[in-house]
């Protein structure tokens, strides 16, 4: 029993989505618990922190993180977590790319709060009160954690040994990654635990894709009953497959809605927003500036949907703390 | 108050821009010159990439519509500056910092004149807000 490995499972800015789907291994996870010691999870279990704190340097095994780092607590848990563990798995699209919680960073802190605590038509705050960190009452000091100008992705914040992307991962993705860790079977240090290539490559409906495709107008997959067989593009509703990475098991193209690029761009491509842009605009098939104009203002916030999943990484809205990122 | 010089990356067709010139000499006129092989070529990322690395606005200069040398080099970036500029718009940089113009001009005699006045158009804007 004591020599089993240990594991920790642990939310940062996430919304529980990632843990859900640990818990979709099903009957396989009793074969993980088998295997490994779970230490925390507070999304399963009742664990203390303090007992973390008592943990030697590197007790742990593998921590399992997901969501991205909004808060001074997500960072705090994280190098925690960090300092407690040999192996950290950024585990979802917010751990590994900021996710959609990343495209926050479009508005600044003050917008968010403004908008949160003041704006809104359903807020009643007729005294335009604020979280505030530290407030006094009757002698006693209540605290919050702080609320950080910028998302981060968890490698903006710790060092990060592996990644696993999706929102959320599958669990054949999940299983294989645990089962890397415990037969000590990993891939070089900073590898994503998923295929390499995009997925257009593994998606069914790239055999009905024609030769030369083009865009006279831009769809919206609500507004359509899109063929469950043709490529999206080709219908001219806007697919992130070209730029994102294969293994998600197609949950979304199979029923009938395009993908929206969770899993992140493929490996080496460095900015997926600009590059889907590139290759979106390529199909654009239009005469005159206007006939150009006409079909790209039809597209609804491109911004969103270029970095659905991924601005807290991109070539504009990357940041790390304290320091200048390098480009 | 030191006054604010806009930083303006250039890039430019070498089939259209400025190639009976002599590139040092045009170069000393232009700050950040990128003289490529065709417009086309010029990559959304290279945009973004100007702006994050401090640049306040970014002009590109291609060929005239239907005398690319590859086809249709230039409106493919054209359709990605549109675009481009809608996005750069929700990180708050205005569209006005990306312009693209389609001419000839083999000498670049116009090519210190259109950066002047791009640069003209900078100075009203002031520095990128955001970033």
């Amino acid at each position: 029993m004591a020599n089993k490995p240990k594991v920790a499972i642990y939310w940062l800015g996430a919304c529980a989505g990632c843990d859900e789907a640990i818990v979709d291994l099903n009957e396989a996870i009793l074969q993980v618990v088998e295997t490994v010691e779970i230490v925390l999870w507070p999304l399963a279990m009742d664990f203390k922190y303090d007992r973390i704190e008592a943990m030697g340097d590197e007790e742990i095994t593998l921590s399992i993180l997901t969501g991205s780092v909004r808060n001074s607590d997500h960072e705090e848990m994280a190098r925690l977590l960090r300092k407690k563990s040999k192996l950290v798995l950024a585990f979802g699209a917010c751990a590994c790319f900021g996710g959609t919680a990343g495209l926050a960073n479009f508005k600044t802190r003050e917008d968010i709060f403004n908008w949160v605590y003041r704006d809104a038509p359903t807020v009643v705050n007729p005294e335009t009160k604020f979280p505030q960190t530290e407030t006094r009452i009757n002698g006693k000091i209540l605290t919050l954690p702080e609320f950080y100008d910028h998302v981060y992705t968890l490698n903006q914040i710790i060092d990060v040994d592996f990644y696993l992307p999706g929102c959320p991962p599958p669990p054949d993705l999940i299983a294989n990654a645990v089962n890397a860790v415990v037969s000590g079977d990993l891939p070089p240090k900073g590898s994503t635990l998923a295929p390499r290539s995009a997925l257009c490559d593994t998606c069914s409906r790239n055999k009905k894709k024609p030769s030369r495709m083009e865009i006279r107008q831009i769809k919206r997959i609500h507004e359509v009953e899109a063929d469950p067989d043709s490529c999206f593009l080709a219908q001219g509703i806007i697919c992130l497959g070209p730029a994102t990475r294969s293994g998600c098991g197609e949950t979304c193209i199979k029923t009938n809605i395009p993908c929206r690029g969770c899993f992140g761009p493929p490996p080496g491509v460095v900015g997926a927003g600009p590059k889907y842009l590139s290759a979106l605009t390529s199909l654009i098939k239009a005469e005159t500036d206007e006939d150009i104009r006409e079909i790209i203002d039809s597209i609804d916030d491109p911004a969103g949907y270029f970095y659905r999943f991924t601005e807290p990484t991109s070539i504009l809205g990357r940041k790390m703390p304290g320091k200048q990122m390098e480009e | 108050m030191e006054k604010y010089n806009p930083k303006l990356v250039c890039f430019s067709c070498k089939f259209g821009w400025g190639y009976l010139t002599e590139e040092p000499a045009l170069a000393s006129k232009i700050n950040s010159w990128i003289p490529v092989v065709c417009s086309g070529k010029i990559d959304t990322s290279h945009i973004l990439k100007a702006f994050r690395a401090g640049a306040d606005g970014v002009l590109i200069l291609g060929c005239s519509e239907g005398h690319c040398h590859y086809q249709d080099g230039n409106v493919q970036t054209k359709k990605k500056v549109f675009l481009l500029q809608k996005v750069l718009e929700t990180f708050g940089i205005e569209p006005q910092r990306v312009e693209i113009r389609f001419s000839l001009d083999p000498e670049g005699k116009s090519m210190p004149h259109l950066l002047n006045k791009m640069k003209e158009n900078l100075i009203k804007l002031g520095p990128v807000k955001r970033l």
